[in-house]
């Protein structure tokens, strides 16, 4: 049986990338070793062992030894088993990547890929869980993708590694990889820059990221038994948002619920309710939501855990409050159940 | 390889530009901050008389004289300088950020170290894709080598022997902070650690002695595609950054600059003296095209940005 998963999309991308252009190179912690990153880059480093680097952990001079080299012909996937490790290559991210093209006015381009893994499962504490979206995608020059399905996966990885002649941020999130995925293939024009229409409804807008995107989709199934049509705009590209999707969407909802991985303020939330201030705020008729991570770094403890991310709990309990324009409502609200604990036992298809 | 005097007058000619920049620089024609090479002229000029135009050499934002000696051209420079779209990097880039491909002349960085590892990334792409006798020059000075990235660069470029010539230009000083309130380490022994082998020129003054002496290192990354160390000792006569001197400051002496320069051939050897002239009409010229060249618009200000 074929598998649909999201890393098996992601393991489809890396093996096209190595076997369509000599010019491909995987390097980073872990991508030739008997696990080969969660299972996306196994077998390649015995097929292209030149081209499989496996590297000393160092990853600032790495993510420099990228630049350096696509400025002679490479294309670099530079891989980060947690995104938090990724904070340690921001002066080559921010100072130099993102800012290598016009900084010199054109003269260089340096075509590469940053894959960083949202290393959320249970028990990940502090340091190996973090999303980053909001601090990359804040920088001019860079792109910040955040797959939530393995079509998202399939649209945009290839066309960054052959299209796009700057450095492209992925933001993978780990609760994904093992789950089944389905639906039509994605016709975007431009997958990097964009968003994805994936649920349409009349009620109520939920622009989610990345897992959220599943957790939205649990809410809105949970509330069509009570009538409530929400629509579900999976941000994909956190640097270049579809605006007019979020706008239509709201033109027509005047309901707003952000579902972010990350923290909310100065944050994805933030954004959104940028764009909307800043065309037509009287599109909202009530004030809009935010969830995302509590204001605190990731407690380790499970208990405090489950109270730390939201779910698909706390989406539906937004979502009908928005929906009556009222805190109390008389929707009853799904069983609070940790989120990896449901990833866990149910895997799909989404 | 150029004859010695043809050395002599290269560098004559980037102290030339240097000085004509302290000329103009209270005019505010020149928009951006300049760390002067004054007094490091030889060490650009003698390693680069054995670069081909394909070696790539990564410089830092005291680039001016790399980028001179390694072909980049003038009258670009000064346009560039000034914030003007004659520039090669249409004044996007001024004088911390030179660059000039064609000429092997690779981004300049204003952040100490971060170009180290694009000459070991460069060298490596060339390794595997299997480009023959390139050299990838990554060129910075004392400061930078007490950043992590230094040490992590060295360990890849001996573990995966790719071909760069790790050139420190050693002026003694990060920013106005002596080596030796900074080094804890021995460089020699440090980078003999990591199987690199290592060469030190002292008369970093002197173009023909920094020629003649650093053909071999060159020569060993070029046949043999390995990594080397080269330490050049030099000395920087101006201020951090600036137009000025600050002997009056305190943390140096005068003294020790003044030994450099009383055996400085560009200050000493009146046989020079014969291209001053020719020199001066060259930059005259360049600053024409500098000065005649359009600055640039809000057409070109969200250009080139992805």
């Amino acid at each position: 049986m074929s598998s649909n998963t999201y890393r098996a999309a992601l393991e489809v991308a890396m093996n096209d990338a190595m076997d369509n252009n000599p010019n491909t190179m995987i390097i980073g912690q872990g991508v030739a070793d008997f696990k080969g990153l969660f299972g996306t880059t196994g077998g390649l480093a015995k097929k292209y062992p030149t081209r499989v680097i496996e590297t000393p952990l160092a990853e600032d001079s790495i993510a420099g030894i990228c630049i350096g080299a696509a400025l002679n012909g490479m294309y670099p996937i530079n891989t980060h088993i947690r995104a938090d490790f990724g904070l340690l290559v921001f002066n080559q991210l921010l100072n130099l990547a993102a800012k290598y093209r016009y900084m010199f006015g054109g003269l260089f381009e340096v075509p590469m890929m940053m894959r960083m893994i949202i290393g959320r499962s249970w028990g990940q504490g502090a340091q190996h869980s973090q999303s980053l979206q909001s601090l990359l995608a804040h920088i001019p020059g860079l792109v910040v993708v955040m797959p939530a399905s393995s079509r998202g996966i399939k649209a945009s990885y290839d066309f960054a590694i052959n299209n796009h002649k700057g450095p492209v941020v992925m933001l993978e999130h780990r609760l994904m990889y093992e789950l089944e995925f389905e639906g039509e293939e994605l016709k975007l024009e431009n997958p990097l820059f964009g968003s994805i229409l994936e649920n349409v409804g009349t009620d109520v807008t939920v622009v989610a990221t990345s897992v959220m995107v599943l957790e939205a989709k649990r809410a809105s199934k949970y509330l069509e038994d009570f009538g409530i049509s929400v629509e579900i705009i999976d941000l994909h590209s956190i640097s270049h948002p579809d605006k007019e999707m979020i706008l239509n969407s709201i033109k027509k909802t005047g309901k707003l619920l952000v579902a972010d991985t990350s923290w909310a303020q100065y944050g994805v939330a933030a954004e959104i309710n940028r764009i909307i201030n800043e065309s037509d705020p009287s599109l909202l008729k009530s004030p809009s939501i935010s969830l995302g991570m509590q204001p605190a770094p990731c407690p380790t403890a499970k208990a405090l855990e489950d109270l730390y991310y939201p779910d698909v709990h706390d989406l539906v309990d937004s979502i009908s409050r928005l929906h009556f324009n009222r805190m109390n409502h008389s929707i009853p609200l799904p069983e609070k159940q940790s989120m990896t604990d449901y990833y866990k036992h149910f895997k799909g298809p989404f | 390889m150029k004859s010695s005097l043809g050395l002599l007058y290269e560098a004559l000619r980037i102290r030339m530009v240097e000085e004509k920049i302290i000329e103009l620089y209270p005019s505010d024609q020149i928009q951006s901050p300049v760390h002067l090479s004054i007094g490091q002229e030889a060490v650009a000029v003698g390693v680069c008389s054995n670069l081909n135009e394909s070696d790539w050499v990564f410089i830092n934002y005291r680039g001016h004289a790399f980028y001179l000696a390694k072909g980049g051209p003038l009258p670009e420079f000064f346009a560039e300088l000034m914030g003007k779209i004659g520039g090669l990097s249409k004044g996007k880039a001024g004088s911390m950020h030179l660059a000039s491909p064609e000429n092997g002349v690779i981004g300049a960085s204003a952040v100490v170290a971060s170009t180290i590892s694009h000459a070991v990334g460069a060298a490596l792409a060339a390794k595997i894709q299997g480009q023959k006798n390139r050299v990838f020059v990554s060129n910075f000075g004392d400061g930078a080598m007490e950043q992590g990235v230094f040490f992590e660069s060295l360990n890849f470029a001996a573990l995966h022997q790719v071909p760069v010539l790790f050139l420190c230009e050693d002026n003694g000083l990060a920013v106005h902070t002596p080596l030796s309130d900074r080094q804890a380490f021995n460089l020699e022994k440090l980078v003999e650690t990591f199987g690199i082998q290592f060469f030190d020129i002292s008369e970093g003054y002197n173009p023909e002695k920094v020629s003649e002496l650093s053909k071999t290192p060159i020569n060993i990354v070029r046949e043999q595609q390995i990594p080397v160390f080269l330490r050049i000792k030099t000395a920087r006569y101006k201020e951090h950054v600036g137009p000025g001197e600050d002997f009056s400051a305190g943390y140096r002496s005068e003294e020790e600059i003044n030994k450099w320069k009383a055996l400085d051939p560009l200050i000493n050897d009146s046989s020079l003296e014969k291209f001053k002239e020719e020199i001066s009409v060259e930059i005259n010229e360049a600053l024409k095209f500098a000065y005649n060249s359009p600055v640039p618009t809000r057409e070109d200000l969200l250009t080139d940005v992805l």
